[in-house]
């Protein structure tokens, strides 16, 4: 392990030990997510194996406190998705409401799996949270194309959400939470004419959009591990075309673009990078050239080099990609579900 | 009274008519992780919009509010929820908000809920807001022609309010600006694929083919026109096979002998499908592989996998791949 890397391993365990304490104040954008904030800090620290255990039971009590609890059974059915709020901000008691029974429920599906995964990184068990609201009430944010909302109250949809309901199921271990077909079908819609798969069907192929549907099909089930070294030819989406459209992404500068003719940026390595894994394909890309790509952003991975501040996304898909290289002292990825872990999937 | 005015924002604790609110503080529990610095500007903000959300008040205050706070914070939904509920309450005009959202729009084209706020406003107005949609959206991609919730946008209004008759030489302006944008090639790939007057793909597939094949032949090294022309052919391989422009086109580029890549992949690609080559082709595929040095082969294919690997050392270990996986079909 050369000199340079160990020392980025420090810069990045005191930086993501910091944004555990205190993030900054231009994050206060980002406040109705901050359970992702958190995912990026506590996954971060996890992949770096420097998560210090004296963190869990604040983790865990203030992860538990964002869960929205349905009044009784019968609230279940009323549309409304009783997962986890993506911050205080949107999260109201019993006891601030006057006349009115009942208090917004700002729980999202993005949140929920971020609150999810975070559990999982730092071992909790599952079983003892109330999955079964979650399980039913997602369900109304399925739409009939087979596609999610991430929240009753209206909002976008597309893959991004398609992804985080798999990654639900398949972290509660119960399927029952959406239709795995009419979810399939949706994503085999998104692949466009040139192998990749775009957030929407007709959208242009972008990398966030093809692992979110590569991930999802594999926890859903409908891809085997390793895929490419299986003979069986798929039925669900086009392969080669797909694998092809993988490995034109990576760029001269070593470095994964989202879509064609655009510049490379750090976080496709993890989701370019993550679906070439998926599909056993992950030794065809140059991994010096990427390597040596993501080592040259200086402390904390931006978008570009001429950013201050180290951004908290980039800096988390960094590592995660530093990972999937197998850099010493990381720990390896589940990449499916987007979490370090040493079982494999 | 937003710091938008360059004045100095007077706190809401201090305005008269909102003395009769109790602002709700957010209750972080006792051990937060994560805690954000909030300025105190934007604390203060969101106590207040938490106390008219939870009572529901859908006023006119209200309505400021929200502008105030999405002035400081465009990204929360609960705000833009809320917003709906009042306009709709109050019965406000959609073009008034319309222009509103124009305005948040322009400078913050990236952000998830405009864009769904816009389409909510679209969606109410009808078909007659097409052309607007369309020029709202035409309008961010002459600042980035790739913005992909513009052209997300773009595709929703299409889709469910019309205006389709212009697409198409839109898409065609885009490309000729940039011969490199992708997303203006995706874009003539669903207009040629969606749109109700044009009759499908099989019917614009000739002109299509010729329109990509001159954009590949000005540069043979642009992914995108190659990526279209394959795209045309989507479930009909025997077409692909079988169209003498689509290996003409490979042909005239192979022979130039530079900027070859994507040409003798697509190469590859026709000949694992079964594609006879001519003569000519395995002339001038035996001339690229002298002068790069790779190895020879009694395989044309296997001979095409050794030259991308020399000329394409980033995807050396995947042509590695494709020969050791060559269909036994093939030449």
């Amino acid at each position: 392990m050369d000199r340079s890397s160990e020392l980025d391993r420090m810069k990045h365990v005191a930086f993501l030990e910091m944004m555990m304490e205190w993030i900054p104040s231009p994050y206060e954008s980002q406040e109705i997510n901050r359970l992702t904030l958190a995912y990026f800090t506590i996954s971060g620290l996890a992949i770096l194996d420097a998560l210090d255990p004296v963190y869990k039971d604040r983790i865990i009590n203030w992860v538990l406190s964002l869960q929205a609890h349905p009044r009784d059974r019968a609230e279940l059915e009323n549309g409304q998705l009783y997962g986890f709020h993506g911050s205080r901000s949107s999260q109201f008691h019993r006891h601030d409401a006057k006349q009115q029974d009942s208090v917004p429920n700002g729980s999202h599906l993005a949140s929920t799996y971020c609150a999810l995964a975070i559990l999982r990184i730092i071992d909790y068990d599952l079983s003892s949270i109330d999955s079964e609201s979650i399980l039913i009430s997602m369900r109304h944010l399925q739409q009939p194309d087979g596609s999610f909302t991430p929240i009753h109250l209206g909002a976008e949809m597309d893959l991004r959400f398609v992804y985080c309901a798999a990654a639900i199921c398949y972290m509660l271990n119960d399927w029952t939470g959406m239709d795995k077909e009419k979810a399939k079908d949706y994503i085999l819609s998104c692949q466009s004419y040139d192998g990749g798969f775009g957030l929407v069907p007709g959208l242009e192929s972008h990398g966030g959009g093809t692992f979110c549907a590569v991930a999802a099909l594999r926890l859903m089930g409908f891809i085997e591990a390793d895929a490419l070294s299986k003979s069986t030819v798929a039925t669900t989406i086009n392969v080669p075309l797909l694998l092809e459209w993988c490995m034109q992404r990576q760029g001269v500068d070593g470095g994964f673009q989202g879509r064609a003719n655009k510049a490379s940026d750090t976080c496709y390595a993890f989701w370019v990078g993550g679906v070439l894994k998926i599909l056993g394909a992950y030794h065809f890309l140059d991994k010096d050239a990427l390597c040596r790509f993501l080592l040259s952003q200086y402390s904390g991975f931006k978008k570009f080099p001429e950013d201050v501040m180290p951004d908290l996304y980039h800096s988390y898909y960094g590592l995660a990609a530093l990972s999937l290289l197998e850099e010493p002292g990381l720990i390896p990825l589940c990449v499916e579900l987007g979490i370090p872990t040493k079982d494999a999937i | 009274m937003s710091s938008d005015d360059g004045e100095e924002r007077v706190p809401l604790s201090r305005r008269p008519e909102w003395a009769d609110v109790r602002p709700l503080p957010q209750d972080d529990g006792p051990n937060p992780v994560v805690p954000i610095a909030y300025r105190e500007d934007f604390r203060e903000a969101m106590d207040y919009f938490r106390a008219v959300y939870l009572a529901d008040e859908r006023s006119l205050r209200s309505l400021n509010l929200t502008s105030e706070v999405i002035a400081m914070n465009p990204g929360n939904y609960t705000v833009w929820h809320f917003r709906r509920l009042v306009l709709e309450t109050l019965n406000v005009g959609l073009l008034e908000e319309r222009d509103y959202v124009d305005h948040v729009a322009e400078h913050n084209s990236k952000n998830y809920q405009i864009w769904h706020h816009r389409r909510w406003l679209a969606e109410k107005l009808g078909p007659k807001a097409a052309n607007k949609e369309l020029e709202f959206t035409k309008k961010i991609l002459t600042i980035d022609a790739k913005n992909y919730h513009a052209w997300s946008h773009r595709q929703w209004v299409l889709q469910a309010l019309g205006g389709w008759d212009d697409e198409l030489d839109y898409c065609q302006k885009l490309i000729e600006d940039d011969v490199f944008n992708n997303s203006a090639w995706n874009q003539r790939y669903f207009v040629i694929t969606r749109s109700p007057f044009l009759g499908g793909l099989q019917a614009s597939r000739e002109s299509e083919v010729s329109y990509a094949i001159e954009a590949i032949m000005a540069n043979p090294e642009n992914e995108s026109p190659w990526r279209y022309l394959r795209g045309l052919y989507k479930n009909d391989i025997d077409q692909f096979l079988s169209d003498n422009h689509v290996s003409e086109a490979c042909l005239k580029v192979l022979k130039s002998g530079h900027n070859f890549l994507f040409a003798l992949s697509l190469f590859l690609d026709l000949l694992c499908f079964g594609f006879q080559p001519s003569d000519e082709f395995k002339r001038v595929v035996e001339g690229l592989r002298n002068s790069v040095a790779s190895s020879s082969d009694a395989n044309l294919a296997t001979s095409v996998c050794n030259i991308l690997e020399t000329v394409d050392p980033l995807r050396a270990n995947y042509w590695a791949w494709r020969r050791s996986t060559l269909p036994s079909i093939v030449c």
